[in-house]
């Protein structure tokens, strides 16, 4: 090869002023990229690690469209199907509400349903949306290497109203409750960062590690505003998260105490995901590692301070240091932030952070949190805890409950007027049942404190689309108003099992059907987190997302409904029994048929007239075994020779068919 | 008691299966499939039509002699001059009549012009004929060091040519500037070229011919080089241009480009001119973490890290590399990937060793269909200082612009023309001036005629398997909406024919390309592969529940039938012969 095609030196002129004057114009919106690691004891002697990836791209309008971050593969994706919004999640177990928090945003955002959930807002017509929708679950099928194809089937995605984010239009939500989650998917995930897993934060994410926990939810969110026509225009947002709740291995620290309770298990982060951070992804703007202590442990971490009476002074020391009793931190952290105490949730939590930028290869970040006292808090959890079954037997019908308990904690949260008498907590419910469950909607009884309420007390608003067979999944999004010092809630509602053609059923349809999980939202309560100071928060993504003001939001457990699966290979049964019936007729009309009555008889006659036949010969031989006596031939006496013949040939036969049966039992059996 | 002669008689046992038969034309209605008609006939004779005669276009030809003595070569009068160039073109083409190319379909005019007079040979209209006199305006002397300006004269001056090229094929014009200087020959930007020098007349016969057929029509291509099969267009006529700018250790450096730039002024000309070829479309990613996967070494001589020709199956990681296919493209367009891949510190810099033991000039290397690596060594190999965090640089546009003519290179290399500007013919060198649209117009000529030719092959082989497989599975759905592509497909090959025949280049092509995608669309249609048909294995395992024990009744009655009617017959037999 030689140097080729000299182009024109105008070109090369014009093109040295376009490069000039746009590094000038270029210099406000950049692309940004940033990873985020925030780790959290959980009470459960469990740590939550929660892993968040953002990357930002301006708008094409000023920033064109070729990127220097931004995944290609995403950007393409948003234009092709003009997606607003969407987002997609992996998860493998279940989100424990109960040990783990559902109030603080974390929980509300990243605890999600087994398998897929997808959902998106499209910027098309009405009627375009669903066909992108189709197109979208197919790319994103391919994108990561999951079967989110199968949302495109009517059973599996509905359009909601309001019920399940607010102020949506154009929107679908589908999911796959038994898609199995495992690394071909996480290995796309990571393709979309710029430093995948070679360098960073995500160099953690040693597979055996990651999947060895207990739950395990791989979140992706992208919000864009390149369609939108008028106002701020913020380009792409692609936000990633992985959520991991792992155990730690507890390495010999078996030292009882007094009160026969035992220590918490001390990490650090080798030991959790078995390998070190060796620095930040240097393409990152911001590469950070958070620890989180609850407000729970950080009030009883001031309880064990104060029992060791220290003065007031010491308790507001404690507020700002990282060293004190209740545990110890191998490396300082650079920063503590406090989080502002509001109301209803306890006393304040505190995060520690830690720059990442100030470890290399040669000094890897590698935190050790180790306990020095067993300590008991608990989490922050959900106004009301939302549980899902199933109700009655058989295959015929059925009943979905729904039942909302209060945690121990709610009393703080509406204390201050809980005996007034229109206070009220307001409770969304938003429920897709596939279409062959039917449901009757009309069935819907509410009881609040195991009475019997009437639907107009207790919903305030609701909107039901009924299934619609082979058409559409039936969707049921309602608000229901509670009184605040409820003790318990349910809902029931019945349904009847609906039988499928024989191609619409999977391959495994004894397994039964799945019904995804219901989200439950508490409107009234955000779960947000206010941290005091806001110098930092320009450059850390996630502590901004954590300020965010959502609805705190829990999702039910899938339900399994086992429908009548008919015997698959019932068709052919039929046909062969049929077709049997109809060869038999047809083999004896055809005797009948070809019967010559007259000829047969002739013969019939002459055949007795010369002689018994042998089976006349054998039962008489056996009768007069049985009895006793000794065998005479019958009146014709055959001759000696011939029936030895008969017998031996008999004999021989038996052999014959005894030694083909053992040879069939030596070779094939 | 008489003995009759026995009879076998089996009708009543056939009747059933014969109500069977009648009950037959309703079943086979009852499981009948829909098929479009499709047109076989037509699509064989497309077949034997692309593959008995190649397509071949008109071409023009038009030699002009400028300043050659007439007194002295009298003999030779404009016609003399056409026959013997001619048969030159005659003796290069004769051997092969490849698709895409002339073939003998083409004319020569020659136009002598000199001081005495202006002889022409009849056979070309006077509007497109050379222009005596033209080049006495021009000044010789001082124009004729600049060939950039001499082409650009040229073309105003052959202006009229291209104004009639429409009827019958492009003219490619050979002027003959006979002078007293050293012989050069130069093939412009446009249809034409030039001959200077000290020349006779045969000599600048024979080179003229070699111009029109080696370049003109072949595109100076030579062995060796990728054939035109090698077409790197998708099936659906797209090709998807994504460009990839690897750091393979952004720990070392970071380096960045500004592709905008290069979008909208060095790509945005290329991909106008392919339009007729192809539907271009560019992309572009940074990537970063992307090691190569083959190994170098450092040679001291050199001072550099050497990989050889022999490392470049190897070179690229298809591991680490996600040079993803992409989201925007078609499912059939072509996608080629032009990769920029940048060291890391402990490799840097890294030089391709060619065979013969030189460093590649462009260092850089193509894979056919797949696309190009360019390898871009940072200015100094120099790590920012020791600090953690390294800055983020740009490729100057310099570097860019050496980078994008290496591409430019490739890109022409994977189409099939030469990357340098010399054609070495048996009679000679040539210099080829560049375009700074890449392609130039007679090389865009002879790429839409190649592609003309390739896509309707192409279109007709699709086309008859995709007659074979519906004739060879009857059975098999076939929807309206298949039998529709495939009309079509088949109108569109035949606008591109009769274009082709026209000598309307861009439009033969266009529609060539539509005519292969929808044959392309038409085999890959979903139906085609996703309907399960009713078959007749199918009704076997139906009906044989009942057939069988039917039939074996059947079979039985028949030999007991038999059987008796032999004892009877022995009977007969012997009662006849008793009687006798």
């Amino acid at each position: 090869m030689r140097p080729s095609m000299a182009l024109l030196r105008s070109i090369i002129l014009f093109f040295l002023i376009c490069f000039a004057s746009d590094s000038i114009g270029k210099e406000e919106q950049e692309e940004e990229f940033s990873e985020e690691l925030l780790l959290r004891p959980l009470p459960d002697r469990k740590v939550l690690a929660y892993f968040h990836f953002e990357s930002r791209v301006p708008p094409t309008d000023t920033y064109g469209r070729h990127h220097h971050l931004f995944p290609k593969a995403i950007y393409q994706l948003v234009h092709k199907f003009r997606v607003r919004e969407m987002e997609m999640s992996f998860t493998q177990g279940r989100w424990n509400y109960e040990r783990w928090g559902g109030y603080d945003p974390i929980s509300s955002s990243n605890a999600k349903p087994p398998g897929v959930e997808l959902w998106a807002v499209f910027d098309v017509p009405q009627h375009q949306i669903d066909a992108s929708w189709k197109n979208l679950t197919h790319t994103l099928s391919g994108l990561f290497c999951a079967s989110i194809n199968f949302l495109e089937s009517s059973t599996t995605y509905s359009s909601p109203d309001w019920g399940f984010q607010p102020s949506l239009g154009n929107s679908r939500y589908g999911t796959l409750p038994r898609e199995a989650v495992c690394t071909e998917n996480l290995t796309p995930w990571l393709k979309l960062l710029p430093c995948r897993d070679k360098a960073g934060l995500s160099a953690l994410m040693d597979r055996p590690s990651i999947y060895r926990g207990f739950y395990h939810s791989q979140r992706l969110r992208l919000t864009s505003a390149e369609f939108d026509s008028v106002g701020m225009n913020s380009g792409i947002v692609l936000e990633q998260t992985l959520t991991v709740v792992l155990q730690p291995s507890t390495l010999g620290t078996g030292t009882m105490y007094s009160s026969g309770s035992s220590l918490q298990p001390s990490w650090s982060i080798s030991s959790l995901f078995g390998r070190k951070v060796s620095g930040k992804c240097v393409l990152a703007k911001s590469s950070n590692v958070y620890v989180q202590l609850e407000s729970g442990l950080v009030s009883e971490l001031k309880n064990l301070w104060k029992e060791n009476e220290r003065s007031e002074a010491d308790i507001l020391a404690f507020e700002g240091s990282w060293a004190n009793s209740g545990f110890e931190l191998s490396v300082v952290p650079d920063k503590v932030i406090k989080e502002a105490s509001s109301l209803g949730k306890g006393g304040p939590s505190f995060l520690y952070e830690f720059l990442i930028k100030n470890y290399n290869d040669s000094k890897p970040f590698d935190l050790g949190f180790t306990w020095k006292f067993p300590i008991y808090w608990s989490c922050l959890q959900a106004p009301l805890h939302a549980s899902r079954f199933l109700m009655g037997s058989g295959n015929e019908r059925g009943a979905i409950a729904i039942s909302l308990k209060p945690s121990q904690q709610s009393g703080d949260f509406y204390s201050v007027d809980i005996n007034e008498d229109n206070c009220r907590l307001r409770v969304d419910v938003f429920q897709v049942v596939p279409w062959y469950v039917k449901v009757y909607y009309h069935t819907l009884r509410v009881f609040v404190n195991e009475q019997l309420q009437s639907l107009a007390d207790v919903v305030e608003r609701m909107h039901v689309s009924p299934s619609e067979d082979k058409v559409s999944p039936g969707l049921m999004e309602m608000v229901l108003k509670l009184p605040c010092g409820v003790k318990s809630a349910a809902l029931t509602i019945e349904f009847d099992k609906g039988f499928l053609h024989i191609d619409e059923y999977p391959p495994d349809a004894n397994q039964g059907f799945d019904i995804p999980s219901a989200v439950v939202s508490f409107p009234d309560f955000q779960s947000s987190m206010h941290f005091l100071g806001d110098n930092f928060l320009n450059n850390s993504p996630m502590l901004s997302k954590l300020q965010e003001r959502s609805p705190v939001l829990s999702y039910t457990e899938v339900l399994l409904v086992p429908l009548t699966t008919p015997d698959f290979s019932m068709p052919y049964n039929v046909i062969t029994i049929t077709c049997t019936v109809f060869a038999l007729y047809f083999g004896s009309l055809l005797n009948a048929l070809r019967r010559r009555v007259g000829e047969e008889e002739r013969r019939l006659k002459s055949k007795a007239a010369k002689k018994t036949g042998r089976l006349h010969l054998l039962l008489s031989k056996l009768s007069a075994k049985l009895r006793g006596r000794p065998w005479e031939p019958p009146q014709s006496p055959p001759s000696s020779s011939s029936s030895s013949l008969v017998s031996s040939k008999l004999i021989l036969k038996v052999i014959l068919v005894a030694g083909i049966a053992a040879g069939w039992q030596y070779y094939f059996g | 008691m008489g003995q009759k002669r026995p009879r076998c008689s089996l009708h009543p046992y056939f009747n059933c299966p014969l109500l069977f038969l009648l009950g037959l034309p309703f079943l086979l209605k009852s499981i009948e499939i829909y098929r479009s008609p499709l047109p076989f006939r037509d699509i064989d004779s497309l077949s034997t039509a692309t593959e008995s005669s190649p397509l071949l276009f008109p071409c023009g030809f038009q030699a002009v002699f400028v300043g050659f003595d007439h007194r002295t070569s009298s003999k030779f009068n404009a016609d003399e001059l056409g026959f013997s160039i001619l048969g030159h073109m005659r003796k290069l083409t004769e051997s092969n009549l490849v698709c895409g190319t002339c073939g003998n379909n083409y004319t020569v005019s020659v136009a002598l012009d000199s001081n005495t007079g202006c002889v022409r040979n009849q056979k070309v209209k006077s509007a497109c004929s050379w222009q005596c006199g033209a080049l006495t305006d021009f000044n010789l002397d001082d124009n004729l060091k600049d060939d950039e300006v001499f082409d650009e004269y040229l073309e105003s001056v052959l202006v009229g040519g291209e104004r009639c090229s429409n009827l019958g094929g492009k003219v490619y014009t050979v002027v003959v500037v006979n002078r007293d200087e050293e012989v050069k020959a130069v093939v412009g930007k446009h249809r034409h070229a030039w001959i200077i020098g000290r020349v006779s007349e045969a000599d600048a016969v024979e080179k003229i011919a070699e111009i029109f057929v080696n370049i003109f029509v072949n595109g100076g291509k030579e062995e060796g080089l990728i054939h035109g099969e090698f077409m790197p267009v998708g099936a659906d006529g797209r090709v998807v241009l994504s460009f990839n700018l690897l750091n393979a250790d952004p720990r070392d450096w970071i380096y960045d480009w500004d592709f905008q730039t290069i979008d909208e002024i060095l790509l945005a000309p290329i991909i106008e001119a392919l339009g007729a070829v192809a539907n271009i479309s560019v992309e572009s990613q940074v990537l970063y973490h992307t090691p190569k996967s083959s190994f170098s070494y450092w040679d001291d001589k050199r001072g550099s890290y050497i990989f050889s020709t022999k490392d470049l199956p190897f070179f690229v990681n298809s591991n680490e590399w996600h040079l993803d296919t992409s989201i925007a493209a078609g499912g059939r367009s072509k996608i080629l990937q032009v990769v920029v891949y940048i060291p890391s510190a402990k490799e840097c810099p890294l030089l391709l060793q060619l065979p013969n033991g030189d460093v590649s000039m462009t260092n850089g290397f193509i894979s056919p269909m797949w696309g190009g690596v360019i390898v871009w060594n940072p200015p100094g190999c120099m790590r920012d200082s020791e600090s953690m965090h390294p800055l983020k640089h740009k490729i100057s546009a310099q570097d860019l612009q050496k980078v994008f003519e290496v591409f430019m290179g490739q890109f022409r290399q994977l189409f099939g023309l030469k990357s340098d500007n010399l054609y070495v013919g048996s009679t000679g060198t040539s210099i080829l001036l560049a375009s700074d649209r890449g392609f130039t117009e007679w090389e865009l000529d002879v790429l839409s005629r190649q592609h003309t030719c390739f896509n309707l092959l192409s279109c007709a082989t699709t086309l008859g398997s995709l007659s074979r497989l519906v004739q060879s599975l009857p059975r098999m759905i076939i929807m309206d909406e298949i039998g529709k592509q495939v009309k079509f497909s088949l109108k569109a090959a035949q606008l591109a024919q009769s274009n082709a025949s026209l000598g309307i280049y861009d439009a033969s092509t266009v529609s060539s390309r539509q005519a292969r995608s929808l044959a392309e669309d038409a085999f890959f249609h979903p139906s085609i592969m996703s309907v399960s048909y009713y078959s007749f294995e199918h009704c076997f395992a139906v009906y044989s529940p009942f057939f069988l024990p039917v039939s074996l009744h059947v079979l039985l009655a028949v030999v007991r039938e038999w059987r008796r009617y032999r004892q009877e017959m022995k009977k007969y037999l012997a009662w006849t012969t008793k009687r006798r």
